[in-house]
């Protein structure tokens, strides 16, 4: 059986720029945690959009389910990356947008160009559009403007976003390295859970090494544009460690989880409403 | 001082090496300057001798005494529209047409010489590159010689001043939009493209967004400035209020001259008090 996502002899060389892929090969299996680690300019980012060909890979291949990526262009090209949700470390939101218009933005490779001007968006894509902002707890601010959001807050944006794409692969670029460490882990876990119930397979890059213990099921760290280690993350000893990150770097550990980072009941969301509702404070000042 | 860094082997920082007072650059650059604005004024051949202060004291009294007929009809063949109000008033729709009908044809173009709308292919980087060729040269010739060459071929009148304004304004306005899209926060735009959208959606769902308030302030700006010009279009064949006035000077008529004049700061005054405070809801 072919893998889920095949990377053969991957080679990105930017325009007078580094080499910041040297021929990367791997087999990523469906329902992997992946977490990419290695020092800033080892080339995650860059492999992570050459698998959505966001960025254009100079050699190699990239096959997703059977598809050599890096052959299709336009139509064929987009419905690939209908099937690659992907979140980024900036959140990427639309900011003077409603949390409600980028989620549905997320559904935009489903559609015409003619229909996105045209005609409203479908029943479904509303209901579904809900569904995911439930789904990853800000239901409550869908009509907020984006922007008006914490950072915590619009990383889940992003993420029911990517969900509206019914992704069978989730790429996130340093999804959580702009955020506080209790944050971090409430937008891990969202993703945590994203795998484990829908089985998406997830390919996540990340700062800290505590966090790629605690989430990932095979750790792949790039140094230099090409595979420095790829195991399991108890395999990573100090060594190990050195090896990657340079003989100079200590491993730090990030904050604790927050103890309860799931979305509030309906009744706490309702009680949260009634105590910022400033109104109510007002009437009672006087 | 410069010692300090000369012991250690340090390089001196210019600041310490010259004194700003004996400094030779600073004083040819002052005596340049001064010459040539010498030879500039020997070639003008400034003459204030032939300038007559009691003819001009009669001129400028003239100016003030206004002709108010010409707010009014004069005969059966007249109608308000020739009168100094209603000229005003199409000098206005003048500047607010060719403002209307630039932005129509510099919102699309716009879009075409934004660099980070067309990248990907060579044939996408030619059409940026042809755009803001386009651009600039509609915009560097000045509009009275752009309506002049426009009263060639529409010959005097409205005609030309409209799509003469127009046409400079296409340019300056494809400019400002161009690098308004070229300024956005690239971010939204790739996540768009990321979800498997086309290119027109992530200008619609992406791009669009994040620049219309920079595009309706740039132009109220140009509405601002092309009503601002239409007036002075009439002098070199646009047609308007312009025409009337260039006439009435032409004939030594002060006394309507000085009413169209007064007409003309009005509505610019009032001009700019509506673009500021339109502006100001804005922000
Ligand atoms: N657009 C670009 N043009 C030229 N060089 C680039 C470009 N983007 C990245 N690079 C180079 O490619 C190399 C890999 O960069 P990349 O962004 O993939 O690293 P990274 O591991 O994501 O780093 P970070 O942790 O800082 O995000 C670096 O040397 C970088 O300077
Ligand atoms: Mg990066």
């Amino acid at each position: 059986m072919p893998a889920f996502l095949e990377i053969r002899d991957l080679v990105k060389v930017y325009p007078r720029g580094a080499r910041a892929l040297d021929s990367i090969s791997l087999d990523i299996r469906k329902g992997e945690f992946v977490v990419l680690i290695g020092l800033s300019g080892s080339g995650k980012s860059t492999l992570l959009r050459c698998i959505n060909r966001l960025v254009e890979p100079t050699s190699g291949r990239v096959i997703f389910e059977g598809t050599d990526v890096t052959l299709v262009n336009g139509r064929d090209l987009r419905q690939i990356r209908r099937r690659i949700g992907m979140i980024f470390q900036q959140f990427n939101l639309v900011r003077r947008s409603s949390v409600f218009a980028n989620v549905l933005a997320g559904r935009l490779g489903y559609r015409s160009s003619w229909r996105t001007v045209a005609s409203r968006p479908s029943r479904e894509d509303v209901a579904l559009a809900f569904e995911n902002l439930e789904r990853v707890g800000i239901l409550e601010k869908a009509y907020a403007r984006a922007d008006a959001l914490s950072g915590g807050q619009q990383q889940r944006v992003g993420i029911a976003r990517a969900l509206m794409q019914q992704p069978q692969l989730m790429l996130a670029d340093e999804p959580v390295a702009s955020l506080d460490p209790a944050t971090s882990h409430s937008v891990m876990k969202y993703l945590e859970e994203i795998n484990k119930t829908d089985g998406i397979t997830v390919i996540c890059s990340l700062h800290f090494l505590s966090l790629a213990r605690r989430y990932a099921t095979r750790v792949i760290a790039l140094k230099d544009g090409k595979v420095a280690f790829d195991g399991k993350p108890a395999d990573i000893d100090e060594e190990r460690f050195k090896e990657i990150y340079g003989q100079e770097a200590i491993e730090v550990e990030i904050g604790p989880e927050r103890s309860r980072p799931q979305p509030l009941s309906a009744t706490e969301a309702a009680l949260l409403a009634l105590a910022q509702d400033t109104d109510v404070g007002r009437v009672s000042d006087r | 001082m410069a010692e300090y860094f000369v012991a250690r082997g340090l390089p001196v920082p210019p600041e310490l090496r010259r004194t700003p007072l004996t400094d030779w650059r600073r004083w040819s650059l002052i005596g340049a300057t001064l010459a040539i604005l010498y030879i500039g004024v020997r070639l003008l051949d400034i003459d204030l001798s032939r300038a007559n202060p009691e003819y001009a004291g009669t001129r400028i009294i003239s100016l003030l005494q206004w002709d108010l007929r010409i707010l009014t009809p004069q005969n059966e063949f007249e109608t308000f529209w020739d009168t100094a109000g209603g000229l005003m008033i199409i000098t206005i729709f003048l500047g607010v047409v060719a403002t209307a009908i630039s932005i129509v044809f510099a919102l699309p173009l716009a879009f075409l010489g934004a660099r980070n709308i067309m990248t990907g292919n060579p044939v996408a980087a030619a059409i940026y590159g042809v755009a803001r060729v386009l651009f600039t040269v509609m915009r560097s010739i000045d509009v009275l010689i752009v309506v002049i060459i426009f009263s060639v071929i529409f010959g005097l009148g409205s005609a030309a001043g409209v799509f003469g304004l127009a046409f400079h304004n296409i340019g300056v306005l494809g400019k400002l939009y161009s690098e308004a899209i070229e300024g956005i926060d690239p971010g939204p735009p790739e996540a768009i493209t990321a979800t498997g959208a086309t290119r027109f959606q992530v200008v619609w769902a992406a791009v669009l967004p994040q620049i219309v308030n920079p595009f309706i302030s740039f132009s109220i700006y140009r509405l601002d400035a092309n009503v601002r010009l239409a007036p002075v279009l009439g002098f070199v064949g646009g047609g308007g209020i312009g025409q009337y006035l260039f006439q009435t000077i032409n004939l030594f008529q002060y006394n309507k001259a000085g009413l169209i004049i007064f007409l003309i700061v009005i509505t610019v005054a009032a001009m700019d008090f509506a673009s500021a405070q339109i502006r100001k809801r804005l922000v």
